[in-house]
């Protein structure tokens, strides 16, 4: 039963004079406002903001919520973002006051339980990495990223190379070329082949001595794990540069093999997909970022350091840092809960995390192959990429329409046309969080699903509360706020 | 392995399906030379009371503002937090859905960053705001480099002394690597001065960056900054207290072309500095500049209104290495927290808010200062923070020792502006009492070395 | 105009040269053909009267819902006049691309080069390989 109470947006539930929060009355002797605060600096009216009693909000946001599909109610196969279950006890030990009621500019002596929950993440984070040094300052998988590249390109001024290229897999998602862009780097497109390696010949020939960094994703997005890793990194290492691993697809390599030990320079994680920090809509996420010892000097401060007696403060990181890219520590929330869900696996429980998401993801796979084109072949790791091609030329129907139909059979959609190498992708990830019950339920869906008739497709989604939105009216006459 | 359903029964049926003998066989593609002959070296693993056991050991080593005496500020804030929010952002349907990028799946957080958008709009009277990026400091970074973008040929940027330091080192930072110039204007009395502004922009400016009120909880002249930008043909950007606006002039009434804030203040727990929320907002003709994500209203295949992302063409998903930003995702629970605060507080409660932080840090100044060895260190208006002087100097063991005691008074200024080192910042909440206020100020006047100093 | 009539830029702009007070003057815009592969155009950029384009150089942008495509200019020479009528009407791009539907008129430099264009016949083919 769908109640759709109060949905209707906040400012057409606002009434004149009803109030939610009220004030405390002021305590301390009441100034003159005109004396604090000259007219030209206040406001003439007051805000105009909706005016709502507090069983309005909570009926509205909460009828709201059931409007989402999301983990805690679906399964939620969506490729590469790693949408598996969020642990509640990692929610409430990041509410203890003593983690969420810290501010960051308390001093050391006060917070010393936090800085040494975040300096064993960042043992923890270079060990599951095997990398050197970490930095939990980005607050996200892109930010990190651009972190890296600011790294490398102080790295490259101070040992006064000119290098002005960064490579990237035309299968790389599109925040690798964009994040070069931003720390200045001209971007050069490294081409693919249809099973999703990095095209060797392509890569040899746009090699040279100005390329800074190789941005590659292993596993890939395409769920393929590079095999040719260490000729490419000699490669890459022979030349002078440095390789980038877009560690987005760390779930399937947990405790299996480190980038540090196929020839990684730099890295991100994003533990709200790895280390299952919520997804939160949308964010936050966060995106530590792990390197080798010779560019640990350029990591963005203030670092955390431990003296002899075991105290932790926090330092400034040195004339060879790039500066900050983020105000205060970073999202420690999100950090916490990373903390939490490695220590509740520990060594054996992170490597089975890989071990049953590469399982689950082939079991998919082994369950399909027979009715969806999967170019890259029989085998994946965490997830692979099936083609509704030949859906398309046979019977006119995208993998956006088998997208939307899922949604009528209680899945939540895998994602479609990314990687942009594969014509009409369906990308799907099972994560290690789910039951062979559920897989087998999502096979037979999309199986039933590629049977049924074009029109059922095409009017997909039928059961929600609203289907296909006019995404050409949203862009053509954007409107953005209401009015 | 709590998370895990997969029984030796399964393991071994999911196995034959596929079609090979063992779970190591999937992973023959890796090379054995690079694969891990050991365990990795964490900790062992912990069960759910082990873990709490532990979690709050490490909670116990530390003191949270949030329950002791709080005058902390600079940028996060210990303001009310009603309980409507913590209750709304903890439902599972939003803090674990993701990126809505099946729209008729994720109608729920769609609405919810419109009506975010629609808030932010409201509050800082600019006409778009996106749906959120990650903090204020990398927010005022990503109006910088928004405003090169819309004038391609200009590439000076200006920015006050007084914004946030962190702000400032942020911008730093990122346009080290690219082609533009960063011209800081002093603020030595506590605001930026008109003369030096002034010579400071030029026709090569594209954009002014100023904190209003700024990072000593100052007000500047807004009104005369955005006239002298303006002239110059450059982009006026405000970084904004949003709690602020309860009483000040919205910066779109003054004549800001991008707002920025740090949402913290809107009803997100402090939590050592982060995950917070990055507001932005504009003028229309910078939309498609705008970094981050943006919901749209629009109609479905029955005309029944929805809401999409819209205008993506700007990403990186799209545009790849021409994108208006590298970012791909936004704070939204943050952004769902800020909007179920606005709406709970509405024009009235956001009113009461701002001026019971007025009042109070003005009855907290007036309170300290009766004591000799502390003066206030600029002489201009100010909003809930505001910097003293210890005339004795001794700022780093008069903060530590009351820290000891329980009340967190102030941030040091020192490590940003070697010429304050003898002066804190402190801030003053809503939440604070006028017996909060008296404790504190006795603390700090009742300090070891100030105490013979008292004439009250 | 009739498509035979106009010349071809393997990147997909057409272009018609009249001449013009002794100067040559270019009329460009884009094919049918990358009308239909952009589907629903959602926004064009134009460039400013009195730019300077290099050959070859990106004087536009147009965009669908999720696509953007780079306009280039087919030949160097001075921006003279710019369609703004399909700026407020995208429509006008798929009712008539190869008359009201133009985009951009180019006085040309002097030294000009069209030489690389195709004719509509090598264009079609062109495009019936790409669709492959």
């Amino acid at each position: 039963m769908r109640n759709q109470q109060a949905t209707q947006l906040l400012f057409e539930l606002s009434r004149p004079g009803r109030r939610a929060a009220r004030m405390p009355a002021c305590d301390v002797p009441k100034a003159d406002l005109g004396e604090l605060l000259p007219e030209q600096h206040r406001a003439k009216r007051p805000l105009p903001l909706p005016e709502l009693a507090e069983p309005d909000i909570v009926r509205h946001f909460t009828n709201l919520s059931t409007l989402n599909m999301s983990v805690d109610t679906h399964f939620y196969p969506l490729g590469s973002c790693t949408m598996k279950y969020n642990p509640k006890r990692n929610e409430r030990l990041a509410s203890l006051a003593g983690i969420a009621g810290l501010h960051p500019y308390q001093p050391d002596a006060t917070v010393q339980g936090m800085l040494q929950l975040l300096y064993e993440l960042e043992r923890m984070l270079g060990e599951i990495a095997g990398l050197e040094a970490v930095s939990l300052q980005p607050a996200a998988g892109a930010h990190g990223e651009l972190t890296a590249l600011m790294v490398a390109a102080a790295y490259f001024r101070e040992l006064g190379q000119q290098r002005t290229k960064v490579l990237v897999p035309d299968s790389a998602h599109g925040t690798n070329p964009a994040s070069a862009a931003m720390a200045g780097f001209d971007v050069v497109t490294v081409k693919s082949t249809a099973t999703g390696y990095v095209d060797q010949a392509d890569l040899v020939d746009k090699l040279d001595e100005h390329v800074a960094v190789f941005m590659i994703t292993n596993p890939s997005t395409l769920g393929m794990f590079e095999r040719r890793i260490g000729p490419i990194a000699e490669a890459v290492h022979a030349k002078g540069g440095l390789i980038y691993l877009d560690g987005a697809n760390m779930n399937a390599i947990l405790g299996i093999t480190r980038p540090g030990d196929f020839g990684a320079d730099m890295m991100h994680y994003n533990p709200h997909k790895t280390f299952s920090g919520p997804h939160g809509g949308g964010g936050p996420g966060a995106g530590p970022i792990a390197v080798t010892a010779a560019l640990a000097p350029y990591l963005p401060g203030p670092r955390i350091y431990r003296d002899e007696d075991g105290a932790f403060s926090l330092v400034d990181a040195g004339p060879r840092s790039i500066g900050r890219v983020r105000s205060f520590f970073g999202n420690v929330g999100v950090l916490v809960r990373a903390y939490c869900y490695i220590l509740t696996h520990g060594p054996d429980g992170l490597r089975q995390i890989a071990e049953n998401a590469v399982l689950n993801a082939n079991y998919v796979l082994s369950q399909l192959k027979d009715v969806v084109d999967v170019p890259q072949g029989e085998r994946c790791m965490h997830e692979f990429v099936a083609s509704a091609a030949r859906l398309k030329a046979e019977k006119g129907v995208s993998a956006m329409d088998v997208a939307k139909r899922l949604l009528d059979f209680g899945f939540h959609a895998p994602t479609v046309y990314f990687p942009l190498i594969v014509p009409e992708a369906l990308m799907i990830e099972p994560t290690e969080t789910e039951s062979k019950e559920t897989l087998d339920e999502f096979v037979a869906a999309l199986r039933q699903v590629l049977d049924e008739q074009v029109d059922t497709l095409k009017e997909a989604p039928h059961t929600t509360m609203c289907s296909r939105p006019n995404e050409v009216q949203a862009a053509r006459q954007p409107v953005v706020s209401w009015s | 392995m709590p998370y895990f359903f997969n029984t030796p029964e399964d393991r071994r049926a999911m196995l034959d399906a596929i079609g090979v003998a063992r779970v190591d066989d999937l992973f023959d593609d890796i090379p054995a030379e690079i694969k891990l002959q050991r365990p990795l070296e964490v900790p062992p693993a912990l069960s759910e009371v082990e873990l709490e056991r532990h979690m709050k050991q490490l909670s116990a080593r530390n003191t949270a503002a949030s329950e002791s005496l709080c005058f902390l500020g600079g940028g996060s804030y210990d303001h009310f937090v009603p309980a409507v929010v913590d209750h709304i952002a903890s439902r599972g349907e939003y803090y674990t859905s993701y990126t809505p990028y099946q729209a008729e799946a994720s109608q729920g957080n769609l609405q919810v960053f419109f009506e975010y958008q629609t808030l932010i709009s409201e509050l800082t009277g600019l006409d778009v705001a996106n749906s959120s990026l990650y903090d204020g400091g990398s927010a005022a970074c990503e109006a910088v480099l928004m405003a090169l973008a819309s004038q391609p040929k200009r590439r000076r940027v200006v920015v006050a002394g007084s914004v946030h330091p962190e702000y400032r080192e942020i911008i730093e930072t990122y346009l080290i690597n690219l082609d533009a110039e960063l011209v800081t204007v002093s603020a030595l009395d506590g605001g930026v001065s008109g003369d030096e502004l002034a010579a400071a922009i030029d026709v090569e400016t594209a954009c002014v960056l100023v904190q209003q009120p700024n990072f000593f909880g100052a007000l500047e002249d807004v009104d005369e900054i955005a006239r002298q930008t303006h002239e110059a043909g450059a982009a006026l950007i405000v970084a904004v207290d949003p709690i602020s606006l309860g009483l000040l002039k919205r910066p779109g009434d003054y004549g800001a072309d991008i707002v920025v804030a740090e949402g913290q203040s809107l009803g997100i727990p402090m939590q050592y500095g982060g995950p917070y929320l990055g507001i932005m907002a504009c003028r229309e003709t910078f939309i498609r500049k705008m970094p981050g994500r943006i919901t749209g209203a629009t109609v479905d295949r029955s005309g029944g209104r929805c809401f999409v992302l819209t205008l993506q063409t700007r990403e990186q998903h799209i545009r790849r290495q021409k994108a208006t930003s590298n970012i791909c995702t936004n704070q939204g629970l943050m952004a769902l927290r800020a909007a179920v605060y606005l709406a709970a507080m509405g024009p009235q409660g956001m009113r009461e808010t701002a001026e019971l932080c007025l009042q109070k840090s003005r009855y907290a100044a007036d309170r300290l200062t009766e004591n000799d060895r502390f003066e206030l260190a600029f002489d201009r208006r100010t909003f809930k923070e505001f910097v003293v002087r210890d005339r004795q100097g001794r700022v780093t063991s008069l903060l530590d020792e009351a820290a000891r005691q329980g009340v967190f008074a102030g941030v040091a200024l020192g490590r940003w502006y070697p010429e304050l080192d003898d002066c804190f910042l402190v801030a003053v909440t809503e939440k604070r009492t006028k017996a909060d206020i008296d404790r504190w100020a006795e603390c700090l006047a009742n300090s070891e070395v100030g105490a013979s100093a008292v004439h009250a | 105009m009739k498509p035979d009539e106009l010349q071809f830029a393997t990147t997909h702009e057409w272009v018609h040269v009249d001449e013009v007070d002794g100067g040559r003057v270019a009329t460009v815009g884009i094919s049918a053909f990358a009308v239909e592969a952009l589907t629903d155009l959602v926004f064009i950029d134009l460039p400013e009267v009195g730019r300077n384009l290099d050959a070859g150089e990106a004087f536009g942008e147009i965009e669908s819902v999720k696509a953007v495509s780079d306009l280039y200019a087919p030949a160097a020479g001075e921006v003279v006049e710019v369609n703004s009528a399909v700026v407020d009407d995208l429509d006008q791009l798929k009712s008539d691309p190869f008359g009201g539907g133009w985009l951009v008129k180019i006085r040309l430099a002097d030294d000009a080069d069209l030489g690389h264009l195709l004719d509509y016949a090598a264009y079609q083919k062109q495009c019936a390989e790409e669709s492959h």
